[in-house]
């Protein structure tokens, strides 16, 4: 048993790698800027650069050395110039039809390369830039670093040549933004010749190898820390441990009220099954299914709170707030586990054993209640178990609905404003439990019936 | 019966199709339920060339024309339809025309924005069956080809698909799909990908494990001494003979991705600017506390009846189809 239990454990964790990669994948690798879509783009690079800091989104993907910035605001100049829009001298040349849309730079002239805001001090930088550029002209790349040797701050001139070519050409400069990074005043000469200029880049240099978004969320888990949400400033593990309560007040009740009268009614079934009752509940039940949720919520709130005036209509004050979205989850869920537990039922019913038992003269009820309803537990138990997970995530309609200040109400309103981290940690937090309840089952299983056999 | 039902099969040959086809069409609710589809499949090709056209025609369609003085129309058969305006006497043809063409006009009334609520209802018939048919085509071949490989090749490859879809099914469906629609932004295209990428699962596992009950039938094994190729087996042996799971599958599956779709759209995050009958129901919402319930009422009846068919037609395709429930009977 305790060889199993622990196999079983081992096996957990790739599940649980596997759900860190999805959600990783999808907020990190497929999502675009999560800066962009929370902020939107009336915002200024610098908030968006410290917003993605924050998150370490940064970084590079999984491996690399380095990183994209908003130092220097990336253009294809296929539209216009991009940054350097602005900047006397420069001309724009599109040619999109060979995909070769490129700036030029006139002679004889020193250009301030546009920024959006300082570099960060301290770190190693690098250009890239593919160029074109005659052998009569040069150019080169200079930049005033500031060094300090006590208390007094002396300016080093930094130039770095580039080479002529013929040819569309990549190059890479690095330099190093020192320790007074708004002092650096870059520049770009260009002598003789004009420069062509089709693509300008400026990337980052991540601390080590390893320093990227993947090891940054994985640290990040292993602290248990959640992130912040952008639109409360609060860190998620609070916003969840304070949402959790109402919405295992909601579901808790709707779960088990909904499971014993889908058993009872079920047990009905099986006793009556195939006469008028039977049929008429399996009707009933598929009508039930067929309902959309959306619609029990909002004519259930219209009617019964709103004209009828039973019940509370928003809110969540005293008990009586619960009550009609608790009858209204427990009627929206009942077909689904009518027909379920009636299949489960019905399916012990052609077993061996209740025959044995009918043979030997018990009666209907007593077969039931002594023999199906305790061989069919064992199902019964596991669906329990399973159900556990989507407990914690509450009803995401019902509270947004009735205003209940669960996870549900948290997770849209954290989808209406794209709220990354809340959702990514609903979502992370569900899938850890929903295999932690499979565990769980597989034990129980185990335990309660021997005929499963411990591989 | 049963001894009869074998003897009548060996003596016609009948295949798995012709089989359940037949027991199919003797049962009533089921060819019912079949009638219901397709007429909601006839009204969802209508929506679509209505939509074409428009589209063609550069013309903004009538279910998107807003009229201001028409707003909150009641179902025009609740009007009197052959009140007249005018204290006149007119003829009894006239007050006939007249009542019909009232009747014609707005047969289920008009929204906020004076928009016809049954031509809106019809396009979201449109938009529903499009998302059914691409979360399909996204999450059948996906479910079928993993479930398939899985099943065949055992070993790392089934210990790797069992894995993706675990994974997959750890995940809480709807805040998956959710989180899925927003990263690919809002719009069509994120509902289906979110549907169509989350709810593969089910019909892989159930795939895998036909295939591993096949894979060891003495035709598999035939096909294996005659030398052929792992892909053909797969596809053109054992495929066919799990597909009634496809069948049945899709059946359920349809009606699912509707709901899912009515829910996002609801939830602003689906369907932009088109009548889905989930933002339908959005726009009613609000309007129903004010006593118009037209507009609700006819997405939520919509809504409610091809689900209703495809659970009900599911049902009976499986008690058809499957061997096992013909067996136990």
């Amino acid at each position: 048993m305790f060889n199993y239990v622990f196999r079983r454990i081992l096996q957990m964790i790739p599940t649980v790698f596997g759900v860190i990669l999805i959600t990783f994948v999808l907020f990190n690798v497929v999502g675009g800027s999560p800066a962009l879509m929370t902020l939107g783009r009336h915002v200024s690079p610098q908030m968006l650069e410290e917003f993605d800091e924050i998150r370490g989104f940064n970084k590079p993907l999984i491996l690399g050395l380095w990183a994209e910035t908003r130092t220097y605001e990336v253009s294809d100049f296929k539209r216009n110039a991009g940054p350097w829009r602005e900047v006397d001298g420069v001309t724009h040349h599109p040619d999109t039809d060979r995909d070769h849309s490129h700036i030029i730079l006139a002679p004889d002239m020193e250009y301030a390369i546009p920024l959006a805001f300082p570099p960060r001090a301290g770190t190693s930088f690098r250009w890239t830039l593919e160029y074109r550029l005659s052998s009569d002209g040069s150019a080169s790349f200079i930049y005033d670093k500031p060094e300090s040797e006590e208390n007094d701050i002396s300016f080093k001139k930094r130039r770095i040549d580039i080479p002529y070519s013929d040819r569309w050409r990549k190059i890479t400069l690095p330099f190093n933004a020192g320790e007074q990074p708004d002092e650096l005043n870059m520049r770009l000469t260009v002598e003789g010749a004009p420069i062509e200029i089709m693509a300008m880049e400026l990337e980052r240099r991540a601390d080590h190898i390893l320093d990227s978004q993947f090891v940054f969320f994985i640290r990040q888990l292993a602290r248990m820390d959640l992130g912040t949400s952008h639109v409360t400033n609060q860190p998620v593990t609070r916003m969840i441990r304070e949402g959790i309560g109402p919405s295992l007040k909601l579901t808790v009740p709707i779960f088990f009220v909904g499971l014993f009268m889908a058993i009872s009614l079920s047990l009905i079934c099986a006793f009556y099954r195939n006469s008028m009752m039977d049929r008429m509940f399996i009707v009933l039940a598929v009508a039930l299914m067929s309902i959309n949720y959306l619609v029990w919520i909002v004519v259930g709130q219209y009617l019964l709170a709103y004209q009828l005036g039973w019940f509370p209509v928003w809110g969540f004050e005293t008990i009586t707030y619960l009550a009609l979205p608790i009858i209204i989850g427990v009627i929206s869920g009942l077909g689904t586990d009518l027909r379920f537990y009636r299949t489960v039922m019905l399916d012990e019913m052609y077993k061996e054993y209740v025959r044995t038992a009918f043979a030997k003269g018990m009666g209907r009820g007593g077969v039931l209640f002594k023999h199906v309803l305790k061989n069919a537990m064992i199902t019964v138990i596991t669906n329990i178990i399973i159900a556990i997970p989507f407990l914690y995530t509450g009803s995401l309609l019902l509270e947004s609905f009735f205003g209940i200040p669960g996870l549900g109400y948290m997770g849209i309103e954290a989808i209406n404003s794209s709220d990354v981290d809340v959702i990514r940690a609903i979502v992370l937090i569900g899938a850890v439990l929903y295999v932690a309840a499979n565990l769980l089952t597989d034990i129980c299983y185990a335990w309660v019936d021997p005929r499963v056999q411990l591989k | 019966m049963t001894t009869h039902a074998i003897h009548r099969d060996k003596q016609t040959g009948k295949s798995l199709w012709a089989d359940a086809w037949s027991r199919l069409r003797h049962n009533r609710l089921a060819m019912f339920c079949l009638l219901v589809v397709i007429l909601y499949t006839g009204v969802a090709m209508y929506g679509e060339i209505v939509y074409r056209w428009h589209q063609w025609h550069d013309v903004t369609p009538p279910y998107q024309r807003t009229n201001m003085e028409l707003q909150y129309l009641p179902p025009s058969f609740l009007l009197s339809p052959f009140a007249v305006d005018d204290g006149e006497e007119v003829s009894s043809l006239k007050q006939a025309v007249t009542g019909i063409s009232n009747l014609m006009r707005h047969p289920l009334g008009t929204d906020g924005l004076g928009r016809d609520v049954f031509q809106r209802m019809i396009q979201g018939t449109r938009i529903a069956y499009m998302v059914g048919i691409v979360t399909s085509l996204i999450a059948l071949p996906i479910g079928v080809v993993l479930g398939c490989m899985a099943g065949y090749f055992g070993r790392r490859v089934d210990d790797f698909i069992v894995w993706i879809y675990t994974t997959f099914a750890s995940i809480p469906g709807l805040l998956f799909i959710l989180a899925i629609a927003m990263v690919v932004g809002q719009g069509l295209l994120g509902v289906y990908l979110g549907i169509g990428l989350t709810m593969w699962v089910g019909l892989c596992r159930l795939i895998r494990g036909e295939v591993i009950k096949h894979k060891e039938r003495p035709y598999v094994t035939a096909a294996h001494a005659l030398g052929l190729g792992h892909f053909r087996i797969i596809f053109r042996h054992i495929l066919p003979n799990v597909f009634h799971v496809v069948i049945v599958s899709f059946t359920l599956f349809f009606p699912a991705a509707i709901s899912t779709e009515v829910f996002l759209s609801f939830l602003g995050i689906g369907v932009e600017g088109e009548p889905s009958w989930g933002i339908m129901i959005s726009n009613a919402r609000l309007r129903l506390w004010h006593g118009i319930w037209w507009e609700m009422a006819a997405a939520t009846t919509a809504l409610f009846f091809i689900v209703l068919a495809f659970n009900l037609l599911g049902d009976a395709i499986r008690d058809a189809l499957d061997p096992r429930l013909r067996t136990g009977k």
